[in-house]
């Protein structure tokens, strides 16, 4: 068992590393770049080298290639000084050098050459794959800041264990990126780390320059603040999450006056869920309805196969699957804002209402009703053609009996398979009742980072929406065997 | 004694003589039975089936029809600056039976070009999807070689939702025509293909395909004879559910913009266009909404009738 888990574990790094990366090769391929930088205010401004160099710099930040500078093309000459000086010898071999790299070399106005390297398909996937997993690390700070200048002062490199703001201990560092390595307390899961990161790049033009994780991940709305006591002793009201502290090279006098150290740059707490939060609720919620709704209504149907009601309910199932989910939506939204008076925005009355949530809960439900109706009326009926009812039935159980405490029992195993997959695949959100009702959730976000040509976050979401699925499928067989001992895994490779 | 006197009594002039003919021994006395035949007559008895079957040919024939006599062109805005033919209410002038819209376009003419496409969509990737799903389906229940590769390509294709697929191919490909059927079509025919490969699976091994077998038919004649036959039902159910998904998908995709681009005229993007005016001009929205679901719905049901009627199980008597 252990041997066939770890196997499709494998098999499903695999399965997402593969879309992932052929994901990656389309939209860094098929994507012209130039069209990235049209809704770019700032760039639309700069003229001359300034905006040639600008853009260089943005292709070279969203991954598209590798920008060197004068600086860099100098930097391994052997004679940095004259290299510097534009058409001499010295800056003639460090460009042939660079060129030998498949670089292209090309010039400033004022003739001061720069290289530009396009990556290859590989080296994109490579770069990728490469940055994906940051692990932090006690040289980060002497790496990142003081061998390049940044900063002149010195620090101290260590783990250590500490308190953190509610008094538990935690792991702390000193000359890592984040402050707070391990601690506890702070909501779900209650055990938070800054150990291991992922990297996804940096958003643009939406959001540009956060990180695609952080975007998806940060509140919404307003920040909230509420009264918290700073390293200094200082008691302020602010909405820094001091837990997220990052290290700073350059800090302000605001900060000096709230924190003993560099590590200073915190996140904030806001009035509003994040993007993945806010799927999650309408998620959970409207899934939580679907199957208290979808379950007794399928053994329903079942119990009175080919009666009035059965007929009724397949009509039903028939009808929303017929009908544009677009349509179903819109007709909801619509009898929702006349009869009942609700929003047909989300934002108009926001988080804080519940009139908000129930049309769009309604229809979240109401679309995944008919699968779980006809799929649960579908096993029912299978299971009570089986020999263990007929014998039932005959040893004299009643047919409610027979129903609710044996076919039922059997029946609910392929239903068990399913519930990973949609609690997890609640994340991705909903596309098109999240546009249509513009809830800010992330599924919301894919269409609205396409539209802006937003790559990286669509790669994010990409990435986050596949692995989900695939890991959603995995845990899903795994839960039917901690249901139904009799399923052997193995043994389904060759599902025949 | 009587019985030999009643023979000597009849006419032989009334008798003649018949030929022994051994092939009408052979023939079966049985009901005249055709396929198509009962898979019609089943499904006219269907009063439901045959009122979607007029909506439905109305809707069809009206899209691909009235677009060649209105010339509607969906990027020429002849009326933009006279004010007075924008937002004419529907029925309100004959000429514009649906009334105009912001650009004073007749809604009527945008509405069956926006149909056409659609509907030219949803059948074209139906066709593909269809055509490719069944061939490689067939022989995927057949070959066990082809089946290891193709476990493992289904695997990964169908655990991703299609709508992720579809967005990220219309947005790296560029919104067109042909490239939007390419995205809707690319993975969904794995779908059908794993459909087919089951119910082939189930019947491959049935005695009169392992005669045919030990006979040395070659596997195309088993499966195009032996096989695909008893698969009709299954294929027309599997497309009565791809074309209107497919029209809900076209719909959805050019509502989020990533669709059919501005250059095309097609349901979902009039979806998209007339959002903006659900309160100020209610019907520019909810006609294209309507015809969606109406197209939709009598299609879905026509092709659900038409499932039921051709199972042979259903024409006993």
């Amino acid at each position: 068992m252990k041997g066939y888990i770890l196997k499709r574990i494998l098999r499903s790094i695999i399965s997402v590393f593969i879309v992932v990366s052929i994901v990656i090769t389309m939209i860094f391929t098929l994507i012209p770049r130039t069209k990235l930088l049209d809704n770019d205010q700032a760039y639309k401004k700069l003229t001359g080298d300034t905006k040639t160099a600008y853009r260089l710099n943005m292709y070279q930040k969203l991954g598209y290639l590798h920008f060197a500078r004068i600086g860099e093309i100098c930097a391994e000459s052997e004679d940095p000084a004259g290299c510097q000086v534009n058409g001499s010898e010295a800056q003639k071999a460090a460009l042939k050098e660079f060129e030998e790299k498949d670089y292209v070399i090309e010039y400033f106005r004022n003739k001061t050459p720069y290289a530009t390297h396009d990556y290859t398909i590989p080296e994109l996937i490579f770069h990728f794959w490469g940055n994906l997993i940051k692990i932090d690390n006690k040289n980060f700070v002497q790496k990142n800041y003081i061998d390049t200048g940044v900063i002149s002062t010195d620090i101290e490199k260590k783990y250590y264990i500490g308190k953190d703001d509610n008094n538990f201990p935690a792991i702390l560092c000193s000359g890592c990126e984040y402050k707070y390595q391990l601690y506890f307390g702070h909501g779900f899961p209650f055990i938070h780390q800054n150990k291991i990161r992922l990297n996804f790049g940096i958003s643009y033009p939406t959001k540009s320059g956060m990180s695609t994780l952080t975007v998806i991940n940060e509140g919404q709305g307003s920040q909230k603040a509420f009264m918290q006591t700073f390293p200094t002793g200082l008691q302020q009201e602010s909405p820094l999450k001091q837990m997220t502290a990052k290290f700073k090279p350059n800090i302000d006098h605001l900060d000096s006056t709230r924190f003993t150290d560099n590590y200073a740059d915190c996140e904030s707490y806001y009035e509003s869920p994040s993007m993945v939060n806010t799927s999650y609720i309408f998620g959970i919620i409207s899934l939580i309805i679907a199957y208290a709704l979808g379950l007794p209504a399928g053994m329903g149907m079942a119990r009175n196969k080919g009666g009035f009601w059965d007929k009724i309910g397949v009509a039903f199932i028939n009808f929303i699957i017929a009908l544009p989910s677009l349509a179903l939506i819109f007709f909801v939204r619509q009898i929702g804002a006349t009869l009942f008076g609700l929003p047909d925005k989300f934002p108009m009355l926001g988080f804080n209402n519940v009139k908000s949530y129930l049309a769009p809960l309604f229809i979240l439900s109401l679309l995944s009703l008919p699968g779980l109706m006809t799929w649960t009326r579908r096993y029912m009926i299978d299971q009570s053609n089986a020999d263990y009812v007929k014998f039932a039935k005959a040893k004299g159980l009643s047919q409610r009996e027979i129903f609710t405490k044996h076919i039922l029992k059997n029946a609910i195993i392929p239903i068990v398979n399913g519930i990973p997959g949609s609690i997890i695949l609640c994340i991705s959100g909903a596309f098109i009742t999240e546009s249509a009702f513009a809830i800010p959730g992330m599924g919301k976000m894919l269409p609205d980072s396409i539209n802006k040509m937003n790559n990286n976050m669509v790669i994010t979401l990409a990435f986050i929406f596949a692995a989900l699925s695939i890991f959603s499928v995995l845990l899903g067989d795994l839960l039917m065997t901690v249901v139904d001992p009799r399923i052997q895994l193995q043994a389904r490779g060759g599902k025949k | 004694m009587s019985e030999k006197n009643n023979q000597d009594n009849f006419d032989k002039s009334l008798f003649e003589f018949q030929i022994a003919d051994d092939s009408a021994s052979e023939h079966i006395a049985a009901p005249k039975y055709s396929y198509w035949g009962s898979v019609f007559r089943r499904f006219f008895s269907n009063k439901i089936a045959i009122l979607m079957l007029v909506i439905a040919i109305t809707v069809v024939l009206f899209a691909f029809i009235q677009p060649i006599f209105s010339g509607y062109d969906h990027m020429k805005t002849p009326n933009i600056n006279n004010k007075a033919m924008h937002y004419i209410r529907p029925f309100k002038s004959t000429q514009y039976i649906f009334g105009t819209d912001d650009k004073g376009n007749s809604l009527f003419d945008a509405l069956w070009s926006g149909a056409r496409n659609s509907l030219f969509i949803a059948i074209m990737a139906t066709l593909i999807t269809e055509t490719i799903g069944i061939i490689v389906g067939m022989f995927w229940g057949f070959s066990k070689k082809m089946d290891v590769i193709m476990i493992e390509v289904y695997n990964v294709l169908s655990n991703i939702p299609t709508t992720l697929i579809a967005m990220i191919l219309v947005y790296t490909l560029g919104g067109g025509f042909w490239q939007l059927i390419f995205a809707l079509s690319v993975t969904s025919w794995i779908g059908t293909a794993y459909f087919i490969r089951v119910q082939v699976m189930i019947i491959r091994d049935r005695e009169y395909n392992l005669a045919s077998q030990c006979l040395g038919t070659p596997t195309w004649k088993i499966i195009l004879n032996n096989i695909l036959p008893y698969l009709i039902s299954i294929i027309i159910t599997s497309v009565s559910r791809d074309v209107p998904s497919f029209i809900s998908y076209e719909v959805a995709l050019s509502y989020m913009g990533v669709g059919l681009g501005q250059q095309f005229a097609s349901l979902g993007q009039m979806v998209q266009k007339y959002s903006p005016y659900m309160t100020s001009a209610p019907y520019l929205f909810w006609i294209p909404v309507i015809t969606t679901a109406v197209i939709s719905v009598s299609l879905y049901i026509v092709g659900q009738a038409l499932a039921d009627a051709s199972d042979p199980r259903t024409h006993m008597i």
